[in-house]
């Protein structure tokens, strides 16, 4: 499955450089955040999960997927940070809201993982972060959607309107939606890496803490 | 020789800050003003990444892609090296 996911994804590129010089960052820095959000929403939807069901396995979902998210966010904010440069002058200005707060967003997840290694218990952490993560997502809507378009902005969809309105050239989104299900494809892919790891690794914990 | 050069040019790579024109983020309204477009600055850096209609930004955009993916999974990868070193040891024991 994982190979067909990979597959998915290499047939993208070369459609990608079609179009000219920078406006080609859309297709690598949108789906970023757009993986960063798929990759949220499916944490938060183990999380819900665990609370109903108490299984470990769930409870580890919701932790990769988590820590997924955020490697796309740090993409995303690393990406976007070169963009502005040679775009609006500045590594990072305090005058653009989007950007602050995506990256206060990324750190309502990273205290997610410091809660994580608060606990050593395995339930009572588990049921806790996954309180916790139910809340931490129902921050990013309002973070990344409702408050940028309320203020002035560099990025598009600023002042009320949407991000992709008429203004922006029809072919780019030929490239676009493909590249965002290509990149959230991958981050599903790097997704069930992370889960595995993190399943072998509490495995083997139990093992080594109660050997057979 | 040549080091002294790679290394001055390594220096002055990254040295831009002092090029562009400081701008007033914090009081003044900063939106609708693109303003490097005109003002890329002078260093090695600046210079090279606007030539060609500043096509090697994104080149340097799905870098920073790649090295993050790669760091993370070389990173994953490690972890579970760990983990199989530890279980051989321990089934080696029983």
């Amino acid at each position: 499955m994982s190979l067909v996911i990979v597959g998915g994804f290499l047939i993208n590129i070369p459609f990608i450089p079609i179009l000219e010089q920078t406006a080609r960052n859309l297709f690598f820095h949108v789906p970023m955040w757009m993986a960063m959000y798929a990759m949220f929403l499916i944490s938060l939807y183990h999380s819900i999960n665990y609370l109903r069901k108490a299984d470990w396995l769930v409870d580890i979902k919701a932790e990769a997927a988590a820590k997924t998210g955020i490697v796309f966010g740090v993409c995303g904010l690393l990406t976007g940070s070169l963009w502005a440069r040679f775009t609006w002058g500045t590594w990072w200005t305090f005058a653009e809201p989007k950007m602050n707060l995506a990256a206060l967003a990324l750190m309502i997840y990273v205290a997610y993982f410091m809660l994580r290694s608060a606990f050593d218990e395995p339930k009572k952490r588990a049921r806790i972060s996954a309180v916790y993560n139910i809340f931490a997502v129902s921050t990013i809507p309002f973070l990344l959607y409702v408050v940028p378009r309320q203020l002035t902005s560099l990025h598009p969809g600023a002042d009320g309107n949407p991000a992709f309105s008429e203004i922006t050239a029809a072919e780019l989104r030929f490239i676009l939606y493909p590249a965002m299900i290509g990149f959230i494809a991958l981050s599903y892919w790097v997704y069930d890496i992370t889960y595995r790891a993190y399943r072998v690794r509490y495995i083997s914990e139990q093992t080594l803490r109660n050997p057979i | 020789m040549y080091l002294t050069q790679l290394l001055f040019l390594v220096t002055n790579m990254f040295q831009d800050a002092t090029d562009v024109a400081p701008m007033d983020t914090l009081s003044e309204a900063y939106s609708d003003k693109w303003i490097a477009a005109a003002n890329q600055g002078e260093g090695f850096f600046a210079s090279f990444m606007s030539s060609n209609n500043l096509i090697f930004v994104v080149l340097g955009v799905t870098l920073i892609i790649w090295t993050v993916l790669i760091v993370y999974l070389t990173r994953v990868d490690k972890k579970i090296s760990l983990l199989e070193n530890q279980l051989n040891h321990s089934s080696n024991e029983t």
